[in-house]
């Protein structure tokens, strides 16, 4: 946490403004009017029920999807109507709730894509690789712990290689900003300890983070603050400690029974 | 002996020239999901290319490749920039682009009618002479045809999984959101996929117009033959087409042999049937359609 405050009050501009934006699907509003900031090195967590709007919400800033009104800034630039790959090449990197690997191609190629073109694409790509990008993918390999599957074709991995194979191709293209969506759902306890102290060293590099989760117990175990979205809108914001105290949010969202396990969780005295 | 020496010439032969022609529309289906109907007419384009270039200009040969490498190359980017970039967002996009290169096939067919006129001319880029094997004499342009064949399907092996290019039209083709999001510029993978495609297309015009003739509707044929190994080895499957046309090539040389000329055609139909009937997706294809 110190570290944090420390980038913050270093660069006190925020990384990410989320202005207003709306996404309408016919008379849908899966977002609805949503603000919030990101600060650099901060890590932001979103949780919120099935359908409240999270996905394309992270659909939205990446590109994928056009924001029906509103506007994102990254850094200090428009970026509300540029394309995937240009966000990209801006500093933002995401990974998805389900497997977006290239089967076909090896852990290491898969990889090499986004370090390749990730950065600053190519035009016309050099036959070999260079060094330094063959140094990126190493350090993505040695970081996401999946150095001894380099060679395995992606469709080969397990559930939890494949999604740190998604966070290493993240990684890999340097982004000021990672967006993970719902990187540890359907793992085990085990697994997710892992995945943690994988992000733990990420953040480290002092990236900033937004993830997206179900698992409360890593939602509030990561985020410096937490942001609760129902039906398109926010109906929480705020450090993740008061989370389990807010009504609308145990109402709508968490059940009594899961607020008692974040409180158990959140409490020091308490081995989690 | 001498018959099945023959036979296998033969199917090899025509195996190899569906090949180049099936690879580059399987390698268009894979990456874009867009059935171009047009191959069949840059196909033409490529062989008069040549004919123009040998017969008309007086250059050699090797002119008359790279001539046919070229126009191919630039149709398929034309066929880019004029409807796959506009149409490439807009729904339906596959029906869309089926339709419109149908179109572009036909004005493109026409174009060479009024270029070059609607008798059919030798292809001055084909060897000469043969070789005996076991007894049969075979012409060394059909030998050159099946060498040519198996260079530029190793090529196009090369150039999908040895290059960096190549992983990116991969990585495109089985994901396209999460190749964008890692900041491949998708249009311009999809524009450089339709030029190998065309040049693919402009080669084995030469092919096919070195066996027969050079004629306006000529590649109408190899277009169909194309699309049956296609759909035989699975839609959008570059490496299934590889095997599935050379594949194809010995049983339409053996059903001719066996059957009658006539017949080659209509074995290679009721292959196809029987494929759709046992396996929907192709013999390579998976239910989940596993693209390059």
């Amino acid at each position: 946490m110190d570290g944090l405050s420390h980038e913050t009050a270093r660069s006190p501009r925020p990384l990410l403004v989320v202005d207003g934006v709306s996404k309408h699907f016919g008379a849908l509003a899966a977002v609805d009017n949503l603000s919030f900031e990101v600060m650099p090195g901060e890590v932001l967590g979103i949780g919120g029920p099935n359908g409240a709007g999270k996905t394309t919400l992270f659909d939205v800033i990446t590109g994928l999807d056009r924001a029906s009104s509103g506007r994102v800034l990254f850094a200090g630039h428009d970026i509300t109507r540029a394309g995937p790959e240009r966000i990209c090449h801006a500093g933002i990197a995401r990974t998805f709730q389900l497997n977006a690997g290239f089967d076909t191609l090896s852990v290491r190629e898969n990889i090499e894509v986004a370090a390749i073109y990730g950065h600053v694409a190519p035009v016309f790509p050099g036959f070999r690789i260079r060094p330094v990008i063959r140094r990126r993918v190493d350090a993505a390999l040695e970081l996401s712990g999946l150095a001894g599957r380099a060679a395995t074709p992606a469709g080969e991995l397990a559930v939890l290689e494949r999604k740190l194979l998604m966070v290493a191709t993240a990684i890999v293209t340097q982004p000021r900003l990672l967006m993970l969506d719902e990187p540890v759902g359907g793992l085990t306890q085990a697994e997710m300890d892992a995945f943690v102290a994988m992000l733990a060293r990420i953040r480290g590099e002092g990236m900033a983070i937004i993830l997206i989760e179900h698992v409360m117990r890593f939602l509030v175990s990561l985020a410096d603050r937490v942001l609760i979205m129902h039906h398109g809108e926010r109906i929480y914001e705020g450090r993740p400690d008061d989370l389990a105290n807010d009504r609308r949010v145990v109402d709508v969202y968490l059940g009594d029974g899961a607020a008692d396990l974040i409180r158990a969780a959140l409490d020091p005295g308490v081995v989690p | 002996m001498e018959v099945i020496v023959q036979v296998i010439a033969s199917g090899l032969t025509l195996g190899a020239m569906y090949a180049v022609a099936a690879v580059g529309l399987a390698l268009v289906y894979g990456a874009l999901g867009m059935l171009n109907i047009a191959h069949g007419a840059i196909l033409t384009f490529g062989g008069y290319a040549a004919f123009y270039v040998i017969t008309s200009l007086g250059l050699p040969m090797v002119a008359g490749v790279a001539a046919a490498v070229a126009a191919g190359a630039l149709l398929g980017l034309a066929i880019y920039v004029v409807l796959v970039h506009g149409m490439l967002s807009a729904p339906a996009f596959e029906t869309n682009i089926f339709i419109a290169t149908f179109g572009i096939g036909m004005a493109l067919e026409n174009v060479v009618l009024k270029l070059f006129g609607a008798y059919p001319a030798a292809q001055p880029l084909a060897l000469d002479g043969a070789v005996a094997v076991f007894d049969v004499f075979i012409p060394v342009r059909n030998i050159a045809i099946l060498v040519a064949g198996v260079l530029l399907m190793v090529a196009t092996a090369w150039l999908l999984t040895r290059t960096q290019t190549g992983n990116a039209i991969r990585a495109t083709a089985q994901n396209r959101a999460a190749a964008e999001l890692m900041g491949v510029r998708v249009r311009w993978i999809y524009a450089q996929v339709l030029a190998i495609s065309g040049a693919l297309a402009g080669v084995s015009g030469i092919m096919v117009s070195s066996l027969t003739n050079l004629s306006p509707t000529m590649g109408g044929d190899p277009m169909l033959k194309a699309f049956i190994v296609c759909v035989v080895a699975g839609l959008g499957n570059v490496y299934g087409a590889m095997i599935a046309a050379i594949a194809l090539g010995l049983v339409e040389a053996t059903a001719q042999y066996l059957l009658g000329v006539r017949f080659g055609l209509a074995t290679l139909l009721v292959l196809v049937i029987l494929t759709l009937i046992w396996r929907p997706h192709g013999l390579f294809g998976r239910t989940q359609v596993q693209r390059l």
